[in-house]
């Protein structure tokens, strides 16, 4: 916590401690000036979305500054074509990169932990070609740079993650929104199965709490989640076109955990359906009761 | 030597073919794209040897056969040039014979017939349907080597010592080794390190055939390359002749200087059909007494190889066809399990009719699946590619190997076709599977399966753990429908060592004695030729 973030929330909680029974009321005052917890944008163009999902979540300058380097992680771990709905839209992951870079970015690096074939997965997925129109650059993951991370989770106590994460100054989570057949869908907080080295492969035998795990250690700047195309079957892989949906819609927040509650909906699903979404909330690491949040939705 | 002499001018011309071979053995790996850019296999394309056993052994060219008419052509104009100015083997043993101080010995009275032997009994056999070709052919030789040996022990000791000064972290090194590395990564060295099964063995080999400059210069191109032969043969009526005027004072300088067994001395001697056309002996001459001309001089010493020779070599190269088919592995249903060959391989007869080994297919596989046969099709497979899925499954979206094949062993196929090429069939074994055998989730085969229907399907159900509480899991199964035989649920398999499933052959489209189902729902797989 830095010292005006520690000032900001001694001066709320003394106020609130001060006026028994308003602090919620201030809380959500607060929040307000510091824009909603979710925006839901919705239209075409793709790029357009993204950028007003930014906007109404007060603008990337608020997440990025002047000088930083900011990692972009999509899901790229399959050797499909953007309208297989398999890998992060790459208009979605090209107008994010361009928006750090219009917030002062010195360096946006993207990359995937791929299944198949990462030359394939970055090429196939019109990602590599969005990144480089961007200028952002595209990183083949380096199996030296993995290092042991303590998680002290519940069911992983540590595991080999890709240093690059948290050494860089900010890190954007870019997950599309696809179905899968254990954790029953694969949106932002699963998205980080792609930064882990190791035989990751295991940690399928106790899933939802080896992803909660994950995020006890790994905290983005932003989360967008890319939903201009679903794959409601046969995900994560896809591969037929009859099993993708059109949406034509993002959602941008803070809160991982929230993004994912309100990606649920987007499958016709509640956030306690999908386990891994229910033991981050049980945990505190983020909130999944969309009740409790502020959810912008924008049309473009 | 300041003027330039023709030497010179060879040495060069060397060193770029020499330089092309290279770059385009580097570019034989996948960028992303289905394509590849380049014509990776064109040296292979330009070889006679390949060509014409091929066609003895199959009845069959593929698309680009008519090439090695032009280095026929060549070889009836101009004679061995390509052996000696072309061929990338022969500059390689130039480079190891200069380790070599010694002159030359002088040469065994009829080791240059070993080779003309070699490719009588190679023709025979390829006649009779065995390709062996491919095992001597220098172009093929030199292709598998650097693939499956050369280039990754090279890679393998570049990238260890750069991995020794990131790991020292050394300031100011750490950084510029590091960024020469990068430079390295995206030029010379490979996407990811190449592991091949034999490698060690296939590499020794070469190292041997260079280390054999040692004994003699150019040992392999005197003695053993049936490529070598088969041009030595056209040469005999090359009407590029060499011609040795009255001022010879047989000082016998250009017989230290040849690089085969021309006998440049004698002035009646000359042999084309050995000749390199290397020009050592022109420019060595103190008496200027060498000239090398169209239709000038003499047409040649004649090359006799001897009738008792050549049927001996017909009859051993024949004779092996029968000696290496009774193997069981080469007959239907009988074939190892294992045996799984690449997207578009034609029927395993065929195929082997047609492999020469180049390793072309296993240079560009892009999980390194693709490894050499030891013995799984019986010697006569030898070298040639199989999928290991453990090491590497094959790519749903890739065509790479039936695009690298020079004699279309694996067909080219469309990206559809081949995504319904059937490599065999996937199998589970309870014994090993997490959630049959522990009470243990785990869907991994399923989410790795590339084909649009998932060929893996998961069953709901409720298992007891050792404790006798009730586990609700997912169990896999395979729909042999839709199942490829990619391999893919195998490579991630998490159960290490033997893996809870695996694929065989069965099923796999290119042979009908191996379907599995009586009518296959999905349509008939594409016909194995």
């Amino acid at each position: 916590m830095k010292r005006r973030d520690f000032l900001k929330w001694t001066a709320v909680s003394s106020a609130g401690l001060a006026l028994p029974g308003s602090l919620p009321v201030l809380g959500r005052i607060a929040q307000a000036a510091r824009g909603p917890d979710l925006v839901v944008a919705r239209g075409t163009p793709t790029p357009q979305v993204v950028r007003a999902a930014l906007d109404a979540l007060g603008g990337m300058k608020r997440f990025v500054a002047r000088g930083d380097v900011v990692i972009l992680k999509p899901n790229i771990g399959w050797d499909r074509n953007p309208q297989y709905a398999a890998t992060t839209n790459p208009e979605v992951v090209g107008t994010l990169a361009t928006l750090c870079f219009e917030a002062g970015a010195k360096k946006v690096r993207i990359f995937d932990n791929t299944v198949n074939d990462a030359r394939r997965c970055y090429r196939q997925s019109g990602i590599a070609d969005a990144a480089a129109a961007a200028g952002a650059e595209m990183v083949v993951m380096d199996g030296r740079k993995y290092r042991d991370v303590r998680i002290n989770g519940t069911a992983l106590k540590s595991w080999p993650l890709y240093g690059e994460i948290f050494e860089a100054d900010k890190l954007i989570n870019v997950p599309i929104a696809k179905t899968h057949s254990l954790s029953g869908l694969t949106l932002a907080m699963k998205n980080w199965m792609g930064v882990m080295g190791g035989v990751r492969f295991r940690v399928h035998q106790r899933l939802d709490e080896s992803l909660a795990d994950l995020c006890r250690v790994i905290k983005p700047t932003l989360t967008v989640l890319d939903a201009v195309r679903i794959l409601t079957a046969n995900g994560p892989t896809g591969g037929d076109l009859s099993d993708v949906k059109r949406l034509d819609t993002v959602v941008a927040g803070v809160d991982q955990v929230a993004v994912d509650a309100f990606g649920t909906t987007l499958f016709g699903m509640k956030p306690e359906d999908i386990g891994h979404v229910r033991l981050a909330a049980q945990a505190g690491l983020g909130v999944m009761d969309l009740s409790k949040l502020q959810i912008k939705r924008i049309s473009v | 030597m300041s003027e330039l002499t023709l030497t010179h001018g060879r040495r060069i011309v060397q060193g770029l073919f020499l330089a092309l071979f290279l770059f385009l053995f580097i570019q034989t790996e996948s960028k992303g794209a289905d394509e590849l850019g380049w014509p990776v296999k064109l040296f292979l394309d330009f070889d006679p040897l390949i060509v014409l056993t091929t066609f003895l052994a199959s009845h069959r060219v593929e698309g680009l056969f008519w090439l090695s008419f032009i280095l026929v052509g060549l070889t009836l104009l101009l004679g061995r040039v390509f052996c000696g100015w072309v061929c990338p083997l022969g500059t390689l043993n130039n480079l190891a014979g200069s380790l070599r101080k010694k002159r030359p010995r002088a040469p065994g009275p009829g080791w240059f017939r070993v080779k003309y032997s070699l490719l009588v009994g190679l023709l025979a056999s390829s006649l009779f349907g065995v390709q062996l070709a491919g095992i001597l052919d220098p172009l093929s030789l030199t292709i598998r080597s650097f693939s499956l040996a050369l280039y990754p022990a090279m890679s393998y000791a570049v990238t260890s010592l750069f991995d020794a000064v990131y790991r020292l972290n050394l300031p100011l090194v750490t950084p510029v080794s590091e960024a020469l590395y990068a430079l390295l990564k995206k030029t010379l060295l490979p996407f990811q390190q190449p592991w091949f099964a034999q490698g060690t063995f296939i590499g020794l080999l070469f190292l041997g055939v260079l280390a054999l400059n040692l004994v003699q210069r150019r040992f392999w191109c005197r003695f053993l390359c049936p490529l070598g032969a088969l041009l030595g043969l056209l040469s005999r009526w090359s009407v590029l002749r060499r011609s040795v005027s009255e001022e010879c004072d047989s000082c016998g300088a250009c017989a230290g200087v040849c690089q085969a067994d021309a006998l440049p001395a004698g002035k009646e001697t000359w042999r084309a059909s050995e000749c390199l056309v290397c020009n050592n002996c022109d420019d060595i001459c103190p008496s200027n007494a060498v000239r090398f001309g169209l239709l000038k001089g003499q047409s040649t010493g004649g090359l006799d190889l001897g009738r008792r020779n050549v049927m001996a070599s017909f009859f051993a190269g024949a004779f092996a066809v029968p000696l290496l088919r009774i193997s069981p592995l080469a007959r239907p249903r009988m074939s190892d399990a294992r045996l799984i060959r690449p997207p578009g391989a034609l029927e395993e007869a065929a195929f082997l009719q047609s492999c020469v080994r180049c390793g072309e297919c296993m240079k560009v596989c892009i999980t390194g699946g693709l490894q050499p046969a030891l013995l799984e099709a019986g010697l006569e497979g030898l070298w040639t590619p199989v999928l290991v899925p453990r090491i590497g499954y094959c790519e749903f979206n890739c065509t790479l190997c039936g695009q690298v094949c020079p004699t279309g062993a694996i067909r080219r196929l469309p990206l559809e076709e081949k995504q319904r090429v059937r490599l065999g069939h996937a199998a589970i074994d309870r014994g090993r599977c997490l959630p049959f055998a522990h009470a243990t989730p785990c869907i991994v085969c399923e989410e790795t399966c590339p084909t649009p229907k998932k060929a893996i399907w998961l069953e709901e159900v409720t298992v007891r753990d050792r404790a006798g509480k009730s586990v609700r899991l997912q169990q896999p199964h395979v729909d042999l429908t839709t199942c490829i035989g990619c391999g893919a649920c195998e490579k991630h398999c998490p159960v290490v060592g033997q893996p809870a499933i695996t694929v065989t052959i069965a099923g796999e489209s290119r042979s009908q004695e191996h379907q599995l189902l009586l009518q296959d729902p999905a349509g008939p797989a594409p016909p194995g030729i």
